[in-house]
């Protein structure tokens, strides 16, 4: 099989950051969060749940609250701006001072012609959406305490608001608050605090179901205004709230971590009274769960400990099957690690710095860039010559020599490099690649101490979507592109040109490769499958068709993360290497591909065997699960792998405060 | 009774009991005189006391008030003698005609359509530049008015904010712990048992390690001078 030197990398201090809202949107079946430090990350749920786009962060832009109207996606926070975002060249389109204080929370109303926004001064403002912005209307009453949440009736005449202490109800189209609902304080040492309504979900039938921080989840009638039940969920704050679409099952995120299911059943079989009764129990975070979505057959929750969790219900799912697994999203689905191989050096991409290191040394270098701005995308050339990297708004290209000891910035760049969603040097460091607006990619020639513009490259499909992968091959003579709209174009280096456009599978590229010696293009997407075409013919080769007509392995097909990236062996042309974040994987195409009925997950077993029987029994895909959590996998000049890792531990040692349980014999 | 403030209804409610009480046990001993005079003067003089608080109490929230209301005035006197002085009255009567925030924001967008021709970025550059000047509107050429309220204020508001959520997260009576604490809880109750996450303490005593280190150079410099 073959052996490697591994370098094994373990000093990436990367940080997720914890979820701080999230908004589900039913018709595209897409969910939207927002994280601390003001990013925003788009997960297809109709495609394995991979993280479609990223859009970075920004100082000062501390997000509170999403809203989906119809296609468009709205943030409103504490720097008291509402901001909708361009999800197609992934940056905010505009933002909107409510001049009301900073803001608490957003909510539309169902048909999509109103946002309301809750303001630290007591005000609900009212925006009309309309096409390119929104408008101030007006504002409703002004209260005398904060606005924490809100929540449409779904016709829309009316609006519940949680606040301190207490619960309004507004008229939607007078403005003027019609009742008022008192919540009770915690007991004991609470008592003297006031008791915030964290989140509050209007129904139909007129029912208000609000969540507050003596961990209460209280039901009440919206008509007279009066407390119908109160269920005592936690010691702590009950901070989300989400009710599905049929207003079947409501869920409450609390600060233990924990997710409480309710459902408006009736308490004996048959009967027609029904009532909200809790259900289930959902004990998947180790921090406070503050965002929450209900989808038609999962929960989705995040929180604290910066991981997204979907737990499909298993009444709307079949048990036992790859759709009813728990799915835990921990580290992003794109690569934050570049490896230049032929110099040894590691460049790691955090969101507001960047940090250079050399492989064989303990120390390296980091840079802080001290922007508003977080960073988009980085890369470094392969001989290490070449640094770049791109903010939503500007873009920097920076010279390394003396064995990177002085870095000088290319003061003059070609005015339309101006940002980029991803970045690529070419393999003889000559040439960067920028994929721009609307999946057109802008070439550039490195000369030293300059760089010149070369050429635009863009698709014939005209697709709007940004393009997320970029590879050049060895040879310098191909470039592959693809997009989140599921595209992957093949461009002429020689002609500056289009070559071809690959077949479109209906899932998303998730890491693309073009081997240096065959120039066959590897693509595997997000639900795991692998397809190779040859660039010469234009057209899906041998292997690829005899793995499509086998079936990859149902082990390979149930791993719950993309793999990020693709590398190859100079020293073996049939190897392709892979990792996700729990395996990396090296396929020999030489080699027959598993059956369905044999062990996946072989090596171990195959070690033990003599070696006539282990040449019968070894299979193309070859596993190895020693390293977790796997940031990055790359074959260097020398042939030794380069193993970069974040153990999970690590991160979890590093997040804020959870709740003190006291438990048992502890 | 409903409506109370409910930080004083406890002990309104406690007064009313007990000025209850001691009615009655007035009442009772104008009857008889063996019983024990220390009961009522302790129950009277506890309710003397407690209105006497309650008294200054609300005399002391009246005179709180009162200076509140005062400033409240004082400031806006001055406010508006500031503006006076600054701007002619025209503009003034410009500004006082437009008051509410519809007209701030219908100015915000009007000034957004008028720059509709500059590109995407420039845009929000300048609409973010002019966050400062967003609030000032030129008038006759001449004149800009700017208002009161700046940037920096809408940055503290920001600060509070958080202020305010993370003392409700994390504040007192939040009860929380820490991850090395949950991790090791983890650790103790699982079924492979491992070291520690966080095996040395690296912030225990840090304040006496300094000092310690401050010491030991002033001794080591002591020690040199003789020498030298």
């Amino acid at each position: 099989m073959g052996e490697f030197k591994v370098h094994r990398v373990r000093f990436f201090d990367y940080m997720p950051t914890a979820i701080r809202a999230m908004a589900f949107n039913s018709r595209t079946e897409r969910l939207a969060l927002a994280r601390a430090d003001g990013a925003l990350e788009i997960f297809n749920f109709a495609d394995n749940y991979f993280q479609e786009k990223v859009i970075p962060g920004q100082d000062g832009r501390a997000v509170e609250a999403l809203c989906w109207v119809g296609q468009r996606l709205f943030s409103a926070g504490l720097n008291g701006e509402i901001t909708e975002y361009d999800l197609e060249n992934l940056r905010p389109r505009y933002t909107v001072e409510a001049y009301g204080g900073p803001i608490w929370t957003i909510s539309s109303n169902s048909q999509g012609t109103l946002l309301a926004v809750g303001c630290e001064d007591g005000t609900v403002k009212m925006f009309e959406i309309l096409e390119e912005r929104i408008q101030f209307q007006r504002n409703l009453d002004r209260q005398k305490g904060r606005i924490i949440s809100l929540s449409w009736h779904p016709s829309g005449t009316l609006i519940a608001a949680g606040m301190m202490d207490m619960i309004r109800i507004f008229d939607a189209e007078t403005g003027r608050a019609t009742h008022r609902l008192l919540v009770e304080r915690g007991v004991g040492a609470s008592k003297s605090k006031e008791v915030v309504v964290w989140s509050i979900v209007f129904l139909s039938d007129h029912t208000i179901v609000s969540g507050d921080s003596a961990g209460k989840v209280q039901i009440w009638d919206g008509v007279t205004g009066t407390l119908v039940r109160t269920q005592l969920v936690t010691k702590w704050d009950v901070l989300a709230l989400s009710v599905s679409n049929d207003e079947s099952s409501l869920v409450a995120g609390t600060s233990e971590g924990t997710v409480v299911q309710f459902q408006f059943i009736s308490s004996t079989v048959g009967q027609q009274d029904k009532e909200w009764v809790r259900t289930r129990t959902f004990k998947n975070h180790s921090h406070d769960v503050r965002a929450l979505a209900h989808t038609e057959t999962a929960v989705v929750s995040g929180g604290m400990d910066t991981q997204l969790v979907v737990r499909p219900l298993l009444d709307k799912v079949e048990k036992n099957t790859q759709e009813s697994a728990l799915r835990k999203m921990t580290l992003p689905h794109r690569s934050l690690v570049c490896c230049a191989k032929k110099a040894g050096l590691l460049l790691f991409q955090f969101p507001d710095h960047l940090e250079l290191w050399r492989l064989g040394e303990s120390d390296g270098h980091g840079e802080v860039l001290k922007q508003k701005d977080h960073i988009c995308c980085s890369a470094l050339s392969p001989c290490g010559g070449w640094l770049a990297y791109s903010t939503v708004t500007s873009f920097r290209l920076y010279r390394l020599q003396n064995n990177n000891i002085s870095i000088t910035k290319v003061s003059k760049l070609p005015k339309d490099l101006r940002s980029a969603h991803q970045l690529c040097f070419s393999p003889d460091s000559s040439k960067l690649f920028a994929s721009s607006s609307h999946s057109s990619v802008i070439v550039v020639a490195l000369n030293q101490p300059e760089c010149k513009y070369l050429h635009t490259l863009k698709p014939k499909s005209g697709s709007r979507q940004p393009v997320h992968l970029l590879f050049a091959s060895e040879d310098g003579k191909w470039l592959a592109t693809a997009n989140t709209d599921c595209e992957i174009h093949v461009y002429n280096l020689d002609k500056l040109k289009l070559h071809c456009t690959v077949p479109v599978y209906s899932s998303c590229p998730t890491a693309i490769a073009i081997h240096p010696t065959t120039s066959n293009l590897v693509a595997v997407h997000a639900d795991q499958q692998i397809f190779e075409f040859s660039l010469v013919q234009k057209e899906y080769t041998e292997w690829s068709r005899k793995l499509q007509k086998q079936g990859l392995h149902s082990l390979w097909l149930e791993r719950d993360t993309p793999i990020t990236h693709v590398a190859f062996n100079p020293q073996n042309p049939a190897h392709i290497i892979l990792h996700d974040t729990f395996m990396f994987c090296i396929i020999d195409q030489s080699l027959p591909l598993p059956e369905a009925k044999t062990p996946f997950y072989n090596q171990m077993t195959l070690r033990s065997l003599p070696e006539p029987q282990r040449i019968i029994h070894s299979h193309a895909f070859k596993i190895c699960k020693n390293f977790q959590h796997l940031m990055c996998v790359s074959l260097l000049e020398d042939h030794s792998l380069v193993v970069v890792e974040r153990p999970l531990l690590n991160i979890m040692s590093q997040l804020p405060a959870p709740v003190r349980q006291k438990k048992f014999a502890t | 009774m409903a409506k109370k403030q409910r930080g004083k209804s406890a002990s309104s409610s406690k007064t009313a009991d007990i000025k209850q009480q001691t009615d009655h046990f007035s009442l009772m001993l104008e009857s008889s005189d063996d019983e024990a005079p220390e009961e009522v003067t302790f129950e009277d003089s506890k309710a003397e006391a407690l209105r006497s608080m309650k008294q200054a109490l609300d005399t002391a929230r009246r005179e709180k008030e009162q200076l509140k209301e005062k400033r409240r005035k004082r400031q806006e006197l001055f406010q508006e003698q500031k503006k006076r002085k600054l701007l002619p009255a025209d503009v003034l009567e410009e500004i006082d005609s437009a008051p509410s925030q519809t007209q701030k924001q219908c100015q915000e967008d009007a000034e957004e359509e008028e720059q509709e021709a500059e590109e995407d970025e420039q845009r929000k550059k300048k609409r973010k530049r002019s966050g400062k000047l967003a609030h000032a509107r030129n008038l006759k050429g001449n004149y800009t008015v700017q208002t009161a309220k700046e940037r920096e204020s809408a940055s503290f508001q920001q600060q509070a904010a958080e202020d305010f959520l993370q003392s409700r997260m994390y504040g007192p009576g939040s009860c929380r712990t820490t991850s090395n604490e949950l991790l090791s809880l983890q650790n103790k109750t699982g079924r492979n048992k491992s070291a520690a996450v966080q095996f040395v303490k690296k912030d225990w005593a840090c304040n006496e390690k300094a000092k310690a280190e401050k010491l030991k150079k002033r001794w080591v410099h002591k020690q040199q001078i003789p020498s030298c």
